[in-house]
């Protein structure tokens, strides 16, 4: 096959170097200026959905252990409203010697007086919105039966009361009579 | 063979050398080339348009669950914070120890021989074990007045001995006194005793575990 001879001028010749080079310039322009930005923010918006997929995805995981545990805190949540019930409004030092007064002379002995000691934050992060509050409960005149029902009443009554200290001596002018002193540890939320 | 007279040879031969022309091949080619860009820039532009009305719809949905999210988040750190606080708060209930039962064994070990006048007991840390530290002054009466103190002893280390652990019954002091009793019509000597008691009510007892038939008869004697 004979291929027609192209004979250019010289001004075809730069012309056709002119445009080669517009060529280049072209291109070069769509892939910087055109191209490219689009083709960056496509893969930047593709990397912003993913991200918002995950979140999504995330987040309904979330809504939906939020419910599971719902359904299983209900248990804890009764228990942790009746703990908190067992506290009355006010500071404690208000409330609990009349209460222990009440307490004792219902179970018929008459004179007891409940004296703050100290109180004291727990280490323990869960307890972080409770108080450790120390009581000693004097007893001057009790015998020793009334005492021990009295004892075991408040304990299975005050599940958040311990007895840490017990002390009983006879009295000596009356030795049907006891002296106690009862070390109580009470745990109260903060209010 | 017929012959064929070309009468406007040079016109044709310019008309196909302008065909023919470089620059204008080279136009066509650019233009096509621009085309073909051009399409292709067109195609992807509706793509992205595509890709960020997607963008949108999904910013969409989750704006429209962030905030049941961030609710959900907060009940949640509210809820597990209850149920910590109910966990350990129940632990600090359960592991309490019961003065009513222990102050019940003490009045059924004490004969009617034998006196307390006394009694001090505490309850250990229970990072230190939390064993239980109870001293016992009395006097006991009877012929052998010390070992009306002894039979004391070895009933409360046997009574407390079934439901506590590591139960230590010692004597601190045990001295006769020159003061005499009266019981049941006869005078008897006396002592005086300082008893030392200590037991662990919450360590595992390592016992082993007793035959099923075994088992049932204790329940059934229980």
């Amino acid at each position: 096959m004979n291929l027609p001879k192209l004979k250019l001028s010289k001004d075809q010749t730069k012309k056709l170097a002119l445009s080669a080079m517009g060529f280049v310039v072209l291109l070069y322009v769509y892939f910087s200026f055109f191209l490219g930005p689009l083709q960056k923010s496509r893969s930047g918006t593709l990397a912003q959905i993913e991200d918002r997929q995950k979140k999504i995805d995330n987040s309904k995981a979330e809504v939906n252990k939020a419910a599971a545990l719902e359904r299983q805190a209900k248990e804890s949540m009764a228990r942790f409203a009746a703990l908190k019930a067992l506290t009355p409004e006010g500071a404690p030092i208000a409330w609990f010697p009349p209460k222990m007064k009440t307490f004792f002379a219902n179970q018929g002995i008459d004179r007891a007086v409940a004296r703050l000691e100290s109180n004291t934050n727990f280490k323990q992060n869960e307890l972080a919105a409770w108080t450790k509050f120390n009581w000693l409960i004097d007893l001057p005149q009790a015998d020793f039966a009334s005492v021990g029902k009295s004892i075991a009443e408040l304990e299975n009554t005050q599940p958040l009361l311990s007895i840490t200290k017990l002390s009983i001596h006879v009295l000596p002018e009356q030795p049907q009579f006891q002296q106690v002193a009862i070390a109580a540890t009470t745990v109260i939320e903060k209010r | 063979m017929a012959l064929h007279l070309n009468l406007l040879h040079e016109e044709i031969l310019e008309q196909r050398q302008r065909q023919r022309d470089p620059l204008k091949i080279g136009l066509l080619v650019l233009s096509s080339c621009g085309a073909l860009l051009f399409l292709y820039y067109a195609w992807n532009a509706y793509e992205t348009l595509e890709i960020k009305s997607k963008l949108s719809s999904v910013e969409a949905e989750w704006k429209k669950l962030e905030p049941k999210v961030t609710q959900a988040q907060k009940r949640s750190a509210e809820l597990t914070d209850v149920i910590n606080t109910t966990r350990v708060l129940d632990d600090y209930i359960d592991n309490r120890f019961f003065w009513g039962p222990f102050l019940e064994k003490l009045s059924r070990c004490v004969p009617p021989n034998a006196q307390i006048t006394s009694m001090e007991a505490s309850l250990g840390d229970e990072d230190k074990g939390g064993g239980v530290t109870v001293t016992l002054d009395g006097v006991a009466a009877a012929r052998e007045p010390r070992s009306a103190a002894e039979d004391l002893r070895q009933m409360l280390l046997e009574q407390l001995g079934k439901t506590y652990h590591d139960v230590k019954a010692e004597f601190k002091t045990l001295e006769d006194v020159e003061t005499v009793a009266t019981i049941g019509g006869a005078t008897v000597p006396m002592s005086r005793f300082m008893l030392s008691v200590t037991f662990n009510p919450s360590a595992a007892k390592p016992a082993a575990t007793p035959a099923a038939g075994r088992r049932k008869a204790k329940t059934k004697d229980e």
